[in-house]
């Protein structure tokens, strides 16, 4: 009896001390997001209901106006569409490629280091040079990559200028320019594995494999999930590459997407309430996929 | 440790922010082009500098026009402006937030209004008011290879007038005259396709919109606008140009794969100064009377106080003094914005050495210029996107015209 | 017991080769157009090798732009920025980690939640902010108003969420607080993973393009990728000094970042924690 009142006592000292370190970490985090995001999405959130321009700088009450018209915009949905497609093609190619070449930097073989670099090598350079080598790469007539395809004996492609391959390019381009982020955090969660684990499992007698599958790719899990998520939010957030890669969304407006848009109506047409209707209703829906992935995700963050 | 080092380092850093103090007028500059022109627009601040020392001159690179847009947008409603502007579309950041300072000045003598070209002026009005000075002022400029031109056997002392013409010579440059024996050759090309439409329409005699008292609306769909499409359709139906690829018309014109380009004439200082290139130019063709419409950049003052403006006014005045404007457009491509400016001894060198400048510059007497209105943006890209649709063939001509009038209607009612 | 390690993974090396060149190559353009005249740039058929291999094209940056300022402001802005954000990011995560207290789901949401932004949506409400406070033109506005943790904090928390709480509580028997069990177990223990965070942070920064554009008027205050626009000019793009500004501005990042990679990928901590 005592005993049991001595123990709920040292929980709760130890819950309150768990509180009072909790607010003392927590705060320079939250400072930051209040100041940097809850501030800002305020203004946006009142600018959502007026008819703010970019040039007059007028501002009056609107109410749901600037939504509505979002909302019946066949651009709108065209750009969400677009952006499906998008991430659908994105996500797949960027995790599954970075989970194998990670898998495979993750072994003990020659030039490692050099391969490593080689994959990480693109993240470093700045979108306005990469942008502008790409472009080149992708001109039907003086860009080399039909000049390698007419080497190969293959057809030469469009690119970047029919309506077919246009958002198919801008995702290569994209792949290529972000791999090495998700390759870096694979590695690190491959790397994080205790070697005991794998070779308690070989002991077992599994086979490479069935390490991979058995062991090492649940322990992954939550590196997975979390490559996934970002994938998804940061797919939904696209836009320097498209801009800098087709003007004017591209063929037949092709790689419209949702930021696009969202710019489109904000700068171009200097719409900043309808801009910021837009900007809500892109944060409500990437809000219902991060829940979605949530659920049917494995155990991605977990409080218990 | 090392961590909380950095810290303070980054802390001390804060507080080193540099504010200039004293009695001179301070004044704030900001302006949206790099490279050449950018060097070349420094040099007359620099100078303004050296001879005015009451004045303390801070000036800088704001990004590109687009950037340079955003920029100001954020800069004016936080009361963190720039002084004098010098960017793209200027009359949208002044006239539109109805300050027509500039109009006051316009009988200031020093300024000389009637030495600028009246379709200068043109476009630094917003609803039909003066309320900018219009300064790195471009024109659209048909460029040709020469080698191209050679080895097709086309002779262009006696130009083509009109663009039915025209597409005789690109036809005959693109089956002859195919220098790099690539399969990609093309006979014509524009990199600005709205800017290109527009100088067609009005040379068309239709006036892109309509302006009545302060109502606007898009007339480029009537039938005149129509027949500039069916037009454009030719061009890429018999295959002179490339559907869609626009944004890379340059890099073909300078591949030697490309006989004809339709670009900014803020191109001639640069290309005449390579010697690899062979480039000339001729008279842009035309439907029923000759013109080109104006692009380019303007001078806006958006000074806050009447006494700061007035300091702003010297700089500008300065700026567009005719010595100081044209030394600026012969380093860059833009074009003297003055008669007078013509007359000099430097502009008529540089007419007399290269050809393309006196091309461009002829181009000013019929050169035109639309109002500025608050959907202009929106309404390039709606030409843009429906010159691109008319040329994948999803709509007919009159369709896709009448589709993006609907658009920007909607737009300016909205 | 494999004699040579060559001969164990074979297809592996020969796969990674074939990948390694596909994701260099746009490199190796990048290294010939910096040496190219402006004919060899536009020659067709393309022209991969340049006809010499003179410097004049890093000489033309510096001569345009003040390189030299730009690359300074731009590691110190990146290097402030990724310390403060890596700092507040591993508390924070920490806490979310390791520690109970109220309201932590929907403080978590909030977190998450920042993410769901674009820049260019709150870069104007953002830039009112910071000229309210007096932050135009500082090197405190270009630094701060880019601190966005939520990405860092999340990393930073998967993989602290992997360390076993019994090293956590052998500590506290110990006597330690929560901030030195944070301090002597957690962060020595994730050195993979604030390696990667502070990798990620850096880069997001030395890449910022829109901000630092904003919030700084003053030459002086600018950062490497604006220096790179400048080149980028409407009386047409020197392509081939634009390449070599950009080659001079990524090396000096790829040599840290292969010292860096010999550092964290090869002390690999957590395989510490099998006990």
């Amino acid at each position: 009896m005592a005993m049991k009142k001595k123990e709920a006592t040292k929980v709760y000292s130890l819950k309150k001390e768990q509180q009072r370190a909790a607010a003392v970490m927590m705060t320079p985090l939250l400072i930051t997001l209040i100041l940097l995001f809850l501030l800002p999405v305020l203004l946006v959130l009142i600018m959502s209901f007026t008819n703010w321009s970019m040039t007059t700088t007028t501002r009056s009450y609107v109410g749901f106006r600037n939504f509505l018209f979002v909302l019946n915009d066949g651009r709108f949905w065209k750009a969400f569409g677009n952006t499906l497609f998008y991430t659908g093609i994105k996500l797949v190619a960027d995790t599954g490629l970075a989970l194998f070449i990670a898998v495979l930097l993750d072994k003990k073989i020659h030039f490692r280091r050099f391969f490593r670099i080689a994959h990480f090598a693109p993240v470093v350079v700045p979108i306005t040079a990469s942008s502008l080598i790409w472009l080149w790469f992708y001109d039907p007539g003086i860009g080399p990559l039909n000049q390698i395809l007419s080497w190969l004996g293959l057809p030469s492609m469009q690119w970047l200028y029919s309506e077919k391959t246009a958002l198919l390019s801008v995702i290569l381009f994209s792949v290529w320019k972000g791999l090495g982020y998700n390759v870096i955090l694979f590695l690190a969660g491959l790397q994080s594995i205790p070697e005991s684990y794998l070779e308690a499992a070989r002991i077992d007698g599994a086979s490479e494999r069935q390490v991979f599958r058995k062991v090492k790719l649940p322990l992954l899990a939550p590196v997975t999930s979390f490559i996934i998520m970002m994938g998804i939010i940061n797919c939904f957030k696209v836009f320097t590459e498209v801009d800098v890669m087709t003007p004017n969304h591209g063929p037949l407006e092709s790689t419209l997407l949702m930021v696009s848009y969202i710019y489109d109506q904000s700068f171009t047409r200097g719409k900043m309430g309808r801009g910021a209707a837009a900007a809500i209703i892109l944060f409500l829906i990437i809000f219902v996929f991060t829940m979605l992935q949530r659920r049917l995700g494995r155990k991605e963050v977990s409080f218990d | 440790m090392k961590k909380s080092v950095m810290i303070c380092v980054a802390m001390l850093a804060l507080v080193a922010v540099a504010i200039p103090v004293g009695a001179q007028t301070k004044l704030k500059v900001w302006f949206a082009v790099s490279g050449d022109s950018g060097e070349a627009f420094k040099a007359l601040l620099e100078k303004y500098k050296a001879a005015n020392p009451d004045v303390a001159l801070e000036y800088s690179y704001s990004g590109n026009y687009g950037d340079t847009a955003t920029k100001v947008s954020a800069a004016l409603i936080s009361n963190t402006a720039p002084d004098v502007a010098l960017m793209a579309a200027g009359p949208l950041y002044t006239g539109a937030r109805n300050d027509y300072f500039i109009e006051t000045k316009l009988n200031d003598a020093d300024l000389n209004k009637d030495d600028i070209y009246p379709g200068v002026w043109d476009y630094a009005k917003y609803n039909g008011r003066i309320c900018a000075v219009p300064y790195g002022i471009s024109t659209p400029v048909l460029y040709y290879n020469k080698a191209i031109l050679e080895k097709a056997g086309i002779d262009l002392k006696n130009p083509p007038k009109t663009w039915t013409e025209f597409l005789q010579i690109a036809k005959t440059a693109q089956a002859k005259g195919n220098i790099s024996g690539t399969p990609d050759f093309w006979g014509f090309d524009a990199t600005d396709v709205a800017w290109l439409f527009k100088t067609m329409l009005y040379q068309n005699e239709n006036t892109v919109i309509s302006v009545k008292g302060t109502k606007i609306s898009p007339a480029f769909n009537d039938e005149k606008g129509v027949e500039v499409a069916d037009f454009w359709k030719k061009l890429t139906d018999e295959k002179v140009m490339p559907v869609g690829q626009h944004s890379n018309a340059e890099k073909k014109f300078l591949a030697g794969n490309l006989a004809f380009l339709v670009a900014t004439s803020a191109r001639i200082a640069r290309w005449s100064k390579d010697p690899s290139l062979q480039i000339g130019a001729i008279p842009m063709p035309y439907f029923k009377r000759p013109s080109v419409a104006l692009g380019g950049n303007v001078l806006v003052i958006l000074s806050k106080d009447q006494k700061t403006k007035e300091a702003a006014w010297k700089l500008v005045k300065f700026l567009a003094s005719k010595e100081n404007q044209t030394t600026f457009a012969l380093k860059t491509g833009y074009l003297p914005i003055r008669k007078s400016g013509l007359n000099l001894p430097e502009a008529k060198e540089a007419v007399t050495s290269n050809p393309m400048y006196a091309i461009a510059f002829d181009q000013l007497d019929t050169s035109w210029s639309y109002w500025h209105f608050e959907q202009m943006g929106t309404m390039d890209q709606l030409l843009a996107q429906a010159i691109d649709a008319l040329e994948r063939n999803v709509l007919t001509p009159k369709a896709t015209l009448d589709k993006a009038a609907n658009e920007l209607q909607a737009e300016i009612d909205g | 017991m494999s004699k040579h390690l060559r001969s164990r993974y074979p297809f592996t090396t020969l796969f990674l080769f074939i990948s390694a060149a596909l994701m260099i190559f746009p490199f190796a353009w990048m290294l010939l157009s910096a040496f190219k005249t402006p004919a060899d740039v536009y020659n067709y058929p393309p022209k991969w090798i340049p006809s010499s291999f003179k410097f004049t094209n890093f000489a033309e940056v510096f001569k345009k732009i003040p390189f030299i300022r730009f690359y300074a402001n731009s590691i110190f802005v990146s290097v402030v920025q990724t310390v403060l954000q890596i700092w507040i990011s591993a508390m924070g995560a920490f806490a979310f980690a390791k520690l109970d207290f109220p309201l932590k789901k929907k403080l978590f949401a909030f977190m998450q939640s920042s993410l769901f932004v674009p820049e260019i949506v709150t870069i104007i409400p953002l830039f009112l902010l910071a000229a309210i406070a007096g932050l135009v033109d500082t090197y405190t506005g270009l630094i701060v108003a880019e601190l966005n943790c939520a990405f860092t904090t999340l990393l930073l928390l998967s993989f602290f969420q992997t360390i076993p709480n019994e090293l956590i509580d052998a500590a506290k028997v110990d006597g330690c607080g929560y901030f030195r069990v944070f301090l002597k177990v957690i962060l020595p223990n994730s050195k993979t993973a604030i390696g990667t965070a502070s990798l990620f942070a850096f880069l997001t920064h030395w890449r910022s393009y829109m901000w630092p554009l904003i919030i700084t008027n003053d030459v002086k205050m600018r950062t490497l990728p604006i220096g790179l626009k400048y080149l980028v000019t409407e009386t047409g793009t020197e392509y081939q000094v634009l390449m070599a500004a950009s080659l001079m501005a990524i090396v000096p990042v790829l040599v840290v970042y292969m010292f860096m990679e010999k550092e964290f990928v090869q002390s690999i901590t957590l395989t510490g924690l099998k006990t």
